[in-house]
C-alpha cells in the first residue's frame, strides 16, 4: 500500500477499487447487477409475444421494435387487402409467417395463453395452437418454461419484466432520497448550528419568502399541477418543476428585498440553527414505523407504482441524510475546506464543490443499502396487493398469485428467489464498497 | 436519571403534535365521503322516498357527529377572494367545485350567487311531478316526461360539481334545449336565464387578482383538528382521552375492535423477539470465541445470506413445504386454532396444546425476520469488542476464555441489540403485517390490511398515530436500558 501511495498517480478511486476487487464475491454480485441491468433494459426484446423479425407475405416486419398502437395492411399479389395487423392484438403465433425469429422467450408479461390456462406447471403438459388451428403439444420454442399462473401468464416473460420495475424502483426512489438526504445533511453539517450567519431582516424575510413561495408555488397552482398530472406523467412533472422554480424565485426575490431595508435593530446578526431543525425532522420520520407510513399514504393516494417509488424515496432519506451530516461535520474543519472559504469562496461552493465529493464515499454504501431495502418495501407491497396496480406484474404480485395457490411452487420458488438475489447483490455490493471505501468501518 | 425520564417525555410533545398532525393531513385527504360510507353501513328501510328523507337527515346527523361541518383546523390559508365560510358547505364536491370555481374568477360574490341559484333550480326540479305533469300535457308520454326530467335533473346535480368550461356549456346547453321543447319544464325557466349570465360573468370577471393575495383565516378552537384530537366533552372524547372514532366498516369503535386483536399479535412478537435473543447471542459469543476460524467465515455469510431472504419468502417456502399436502402436511394452512375444536371454557395450557401446530410455522418466520439481522449485530459488537484494551487485560491476568467472553465481553456486546428491543412495542400495534396475512392470524396486521382493502380510513390513522407514539416510547425504554446494562452511560 505504501508503494501505491508513493506512486504519483494514485487516486483514492484507484485505491478502493483494488479494496473492492479484493473481494472476489462481490465481484461477482457487480457482474450480476450488470446482467440484471442488461435484461431490465432490453426486456421487451428478451421477452414479447411480437417477433423481433418476420416476413408475413412478402412483407418484412419488425413487431417487437414497432409500438403498439402500429398497424399494417397486409396487400396480396393481386392488390386486393389480404389482412389488417394491428399489433397489439394481433396473434403472431397463429399467423403462417414465412420467415421468422422470436424473442428468447415468446410471450409478454401480460399476455394471456388461453391452452396453458390455470397454473400449468413447467415440466408438465403445455398445449399450443399451431399455425394451421389445431391443438397440440407445445413446440419446445414456445413452452412456457418456468409455467405459467391462472389466466395463463408466462412466468418468465413477467420475470423479465419484473427486472424493469425492481431496478427501477431501487433508482428512482433512492435517487429521491440522496437529492433530499445529500441536501439536507450538508447543510446540517457544514453550518452546524452556529455557522449559518444572517441578518436579522434577511432571516424573516427568508421566511415571509418561503410563505409566499408556497402560496404562489402549491397553493395557486394545485389546478395546474393536478391538470398536469391527470394529463399524464410527464406534463405533471414539468408543472411541478415550473412550481419549484417559482418558490425558488419568490424566496430569492424577498431576500434582495430585505437588502435594502437598514433599520438598526433589524440589522443584527443570528444564528440560524439549521442543524437542530434538520436533526429533529430525522428524529420524527425515524420514529414513525416506515413500512406503516408508507402503506397509510398510500392508502390514500391513488394506486401507481411511480407514486409508490416517490414515496419510498420521500420516506427513506434519513440514514443518507445522517451519513452526510457526520462526513460535513468531520470535513468541515479540514484544511482545504477552510482554504476554500478563506479564498472568499461562496458557501454553496465550498459545500457542493470541495466538501462534497470528498464526503460521497459513506453515503455510497448507505445508498445502495437503501436501494436493497427500497426493494424489499416495493415487493412486500405488491406482495400485499397494495399501492401498486393489478395490471403491473411484479416479483411481488407473482410471488402473491404462488401463495394463494400453493400448488404453483413455480410461482413462489422463481419469483422469491429473483428478490432475494436482487437484494442479496445490492447488500453484499454494499458491504464491499464499504469495507474498500472506508477500512475503518470494517467487521 | 428521573430528571433524564421527565426532559424525554417533554420532548416527545412536539413529535407528538408533528405526528398527529401528519396522521390527521393524510386522513382529511383520504378519498370518499365518510358520511356515505357510514350511512351506507347503517342501512337504511322504507320507500324511496322516505328514505331519501329518513337518510337526509342521518347524513345530517352523522357529518355533525363526525364534527364535518367545522372548520378544518384552527387557522386557513387562502387567497382573499375565497371565503372563509367555504367550510359550511356540506358536500365534499360541491366544496371543492366552488373553490376552482373562485381560483378561476376571484368573484366570490358571483360564484355564491351562481351555487345557490344552482341550488335553487334543483329545488325547483324537484317540486316537478312526472305524474301530474302527465294529467296536463296528453301530447306526450310519461315515460318521456320522466327520462327528460330525469336527465334535467342529472345535468344540474353534475353542474353543481364541475368547474371544467367544456362541460358546463355542454350541460346547459343540454339543459336549455330540453327546456325550449319540453313548455312543461317553465317554471326553471327563469333560473336557468340566470345561471347562465352568472357562468357568463363569471368567466369574464376581472377580479382574479384577487386570487394572488394570500390571506389568513382564524377559527379557533372549534374546529375538526381540535374535536380529533381533544373531542368536545360530550360525545368524542378525543384521541388524548382513547376515543380513536369508529370503523367505516361496521361503525365499531376503533379501540374495541384494537383491543380485540392486539392480544395475538404482542404474544406473537414477544415470543419471536425472545427466540431471536436466544439464538443469536450464542451465534455471537460463538463468533468472539472462534473469531476468523472457517465455522465463522462461513456462518457471517449464512448469515449474511439469511438477512437478504425477505421473511414474506421464507414463510410462503414455509407453507409451501409443510403446510401442502403435496409435500408434507404437517401444519394447518391458516388460523390460529382448529374452529371445530374450540371450546371457550379451556384454560391457558389446554388453549396453547390445541394452538401449538397453527402457531408453529408463524412464529418461525416472525423470529427470522429478526433473528437474522440480530445475530448480524450481535456478531460485529462481540467481534469489536473482543479485541479491546480490557478484553486483553483480563486474559493477561489468566482468566479463562470462557469466562473473558462470558462476564467482561457479553454485557458490553448486548448494547446494540437493545435498539431493536426498543422495536417490540410499534410492533404489538402493527402486528407484522405480512407475516400474518401469508398465515391469516387474527392479529393486528390483518386488521390494518383489511381496513386498507376497505378504505377504513379511522383504522388506519389510528395505528399509524399509535405506532409513531409508541416507537417513542420504545426508544425511551432503550435508553434506560442502556444505562442499566452499561454503568458508564448515566442521565445527569
Amino acid at each position: 500500500m505504501t508503494q501505491e501511495q508513493n506512486n504519483e498517480n494514485f487516486s483514492f478511486k484507484k485505491y478502493a477499487w483494488n479494496q473492492f476487487k479484493k473481494n472476489k464475491i462481490a465481484l461477482v454480485c457487480l457482474y450480476l447487477l450488470f446482467t440484471l441491468v442488461i435484461v431490465a433494459l432490453f426486456a421487451p426484446y428478451i421477452a414479447n409475444e411480437r417477433p423481433l423479425y418476420a416476413q408475413y407475405k412478402g412483407y418484412t416486419l419488425y413487431p417487437a421494435f414497432a409500438s403498439d398502437n402500429q398497424t399494417d395492411s397486409i396487400f396480396g399479389t393481386s392488390g386486393t387487402l389480404e389482412d389488417v395487423l394491428q399489433y397489439d392484438i394481433t396473434d403472431w403465433r397463429s399467423l403462417d409467417l414465412d420467415k421468422v425469429i422470436w424473442p428468447l422467450i415468446p410471450y409478454s408479461p401480460g399476455g394471456m395463453d388461453r391452452y396453458n390456462r390455470d397454473y400449468v406447471s413447467p415440466n408438465g403438459k403445455q398445449r399450443f395452437k399451431n399455425a394451421e388451428g389445431l391443438i397440440t403439444d407445445v413446440p419446445k420454442k414456445f413452452r412456457h418454461h418456468l409455467g405459467t399462473d391462472g389466466i395463463g401468464r408466462d412466468l418468465a416473460s413477467g420475470l423479465i419484466h419484473g427486472t424493469r420495475i425492481s431496478l427501477m424502483v431501487g433508482l428512482v426512489s433512492m435517487g429521491i432520497a440522496s437529492l433530499i438526504g445529500i441536501f439536507l445533511g450538508a447543510l446540517a453539517g457544514f453550518f452546524g448550528d452556529n455557522k449559518l450567519k444572517m441578518t436579522r431582516i434577511r432571516y424573516y424575510f427568508t421566511l415571509i419568502g418561503i410563505f409566499f413561495g408556497f402560496f404562489y408555488g402549491f397553493g395557486q397552482r394545485k389546478y395546474a399541477i393536478s391538470e398536469g398530472f391527470s394529463n399524464g406523467i410527464n406534463s405533471g412533472m414539468i408543472e411541478l418543476i415550473i412550481s419549484f422554480t417559482l418558490i425558488f424565485v419568490v424566496v430569492y426575490l424577498f431576500r434582495f428585498i430585505s437588502k435594502f431595508i437598514t433599520l438598526k435593530s433589524l440589522n443584527k446578526e443570528m444564528y440560524i440553527p439549521i442543524d437542530t431543525f434538520v436533526s429533529r425532522g430525522i428524529e420524527l420520520l425515524n420514529s414513525i414505523p416506515r413500512l406503516l407510513l408508507i402503506i397509510t399514504i398510500t392508502a390514500v393516494v391513488e394506486r401507481s407504482i411511480w407514486i409508490v417509488m416517490i414515496i419510498i424515496g420521500i420516506t427513506g432519506w434519513t440514514g443518507i441524510a445522517r451519513f452526510t451530516r457526520a462526513e460535513f461535520l468531520r470535513i468541515r474543519s479540514l484544511e482545504f475546506v477552510q482554504a476554500a472559504q478563506s479564498l472568499g469562496f461562496s458557501n454553496l461552493r465550498t459545500i457542493f464543490k470541495h466538501a462534497l465529493p470528498n464526503a460521497l464515499a459513506p453515503v455510497f454504501v448507505s445508498i445502495a443499502f437503501g436501494i436493497a431495502s427500497a426493494i424489499l418495501i416495493e415487493s412486500g407491497l405488491s406482495f400485499l396487493g397494495i399501492g401498486v396496480p393489478d395490471d403491473i406484474v411484479t416479483w411481488g404480485s407473482l410471488l402473491n398469485l404462488g401463495r394463494q395457490n400453493l400448488e404453483a411452487w413455480w410461482l413462489i420458488i422463481y419469483p422469491g428467489i429473483a428478490i432475494f438475489l436482487t437484494i442479496t447483490i445490492y447488500n453484499m455490493i454494499a458491504e464491499a464498497s464499504r469495507d474498500a471505501l472506508d477500512p475503518r468501518l470494517k467487521s | 436519571m428521573f430528571k433524564y425520564t421527565i426532559k424525554r417525555v417533554l420532548t416527545f410533545i412536539p413529535m407528538l403534535i408533528a405526528i398527529s398532525l401528519l396522521s390527521f393531513v393524510i386522513s382529511i385527504n383520504a378519498p370518499g365521503d365518510p358520511v356515505e360510507r357510514l350511512s351506507k353501513a347503517a342501512g337504511n328501510e322504507g320507500s324511496a322516498e322516505q328514505q331519501s328523507g329518513a337518510s337526509k337527515k342521518i347524513k345530517q346527523e352523522l357529518r355533525k357527529k363526525l364534527g364535518l361541518d367545522l372548520p378544518i383546523f384552527y387557522l386557513s390559508i387562502s387567497d382573499i377572494a375565497t371565503s372563509d365560510t367555504l367550510y359550511k358547505i356540506q358536500d365534499k364536491y360541491h366544496k371543492a367545485n366552488l373553490e376552482h370555481l373562485t381560483h378561476m374568477s376571484g368573484n366570490w360574490g358571483l360564484v355564491s350567487d351562481y351555487y345557490n341559484e344552482l341550488l335553487k333550480i334543483q329545488d325547483i326540479h324537484r317540486t316537478l311531478k312526472p305524474k301530474e305533469v302527465f294529467k296536463y300535457n296528453n301530447n306526450i308520454t310519461l315515460n318521456e316526461i320522466n327520462e327528460v326530467t330525469n336527465q334535467v335533473g342529472f345535468d344540474i346535480g353534475s353542474l353543481l360539481e364541475t368547474s371544467d368550461q367544456e362541460l358546463v356549456d355542454l350541460k346547459l346547453n343540454t339543459i336549455g334545449n330540453s327546456l325550449e321543447n319540453y313548455t312543461f319544464l317553465s317554471p326553471l325557466n327563469d333560473s336557468y336565464q340566470k345561471i347562465k349570465k352568472l357562468n357568463l360573468d363569471i368567466l369574464n370577471s376581472s377580479m382574479k387578482w384577487k386570487t394572488y393575495i394570500p390571506s389568513i383565516n382564524w377559527y379557533g378552537a372549534n374546529n375538526q383538528y381540535h374535536l380529533w384530537l381533544f373531542g368536545n366533552g360530550k360525545d368524542r372524547q378525543g384521541l388524548v382521552r382513547g376515543d380513536f372514532g369508529i370503523s367505516y366498516i361496521d361503525s365499531q369503535p376503533i379501540s374495541t375492535k384494537i383491543w380485540q386483536k392486539i392480544g395475538i399479535s404482542f404474544s406473537l412478537s414477544l415470543i419471536s423477539i425472545f427466540l431471536a435473543y436466544l439464538i443469536s447471542i450464542p451465534i455471537g459469543i460463538y463468533s468472539a470465541y472462534k473469531k476468523d476460524s472457517a465455522t465463522d467465515k462461513g456462518l457471517s455469510l449464512i448469515l449474511f445470506i439469511l438477512y437478504s431472504m425477505p421473511s414474506f419468502f421464507v414463510g410462503t417456502l414455509l407453507l409451501l413445504q409443510f403446510a401442502n399436502p403435496d409435500n408434507l402436511s404437517w401444519f394447518p394452512v391458516s388460523g390460529i386454532q382448529d374452529p371445530t375444536l374450540f371450546d371457550p371454557e379451556w384454560g391457558f395450557w389446554t388453549k396453547i396444546k390445541h394452538r401449538m401446530p397453527y402457531l408453529i410455522l408463524p412464529i418461525i418466520t416472525y423470529t427470522y425476520g429478526s433473528f437474522a439481522f440480530l445475530s448480524r449485530i450481535m456478531r460485529v459488537g462481540m467481534i469489536d469488542i473482543v479485541s479491546q484494551d480490557y478484553i486483553r487485560t483480563a486474559r493477561a491476568k489468566g482468566l479463562g476464555e470462557g469466562k473473558v467472553i462470558l462476564k467482561h465481553a457479553l454485557r458490553n456486546s448486548l448494547l446494540p441489540v437493545i435498539t431493536v428491543f426498543a422495536a417490540i412495542f410499534p410492533m404489538a400495534i402493527g402486528g407484522s403485517i405480512i407475516i400474518e396475512v401469508i398465515f391469516s392470524i387474527p392479529g393486528m396486521g390483518v386488521e390494518i390490511y383489511n381496513s386498507i382493502l376497505n378504505y377504513d380510513y379511522p383504522m388506519i390513522i389510528t395505528v399509524f398515530t399509535l405506532s409513531g407514539f409508541l416507537t417513542m416510547i420504545g426508544y425511551l425504554v432503550a435508553d434506560l436500558l442502556y444505562a442499566v446494562v452499561d454503568p458508564r452511560i448515566s442521565y445527569k
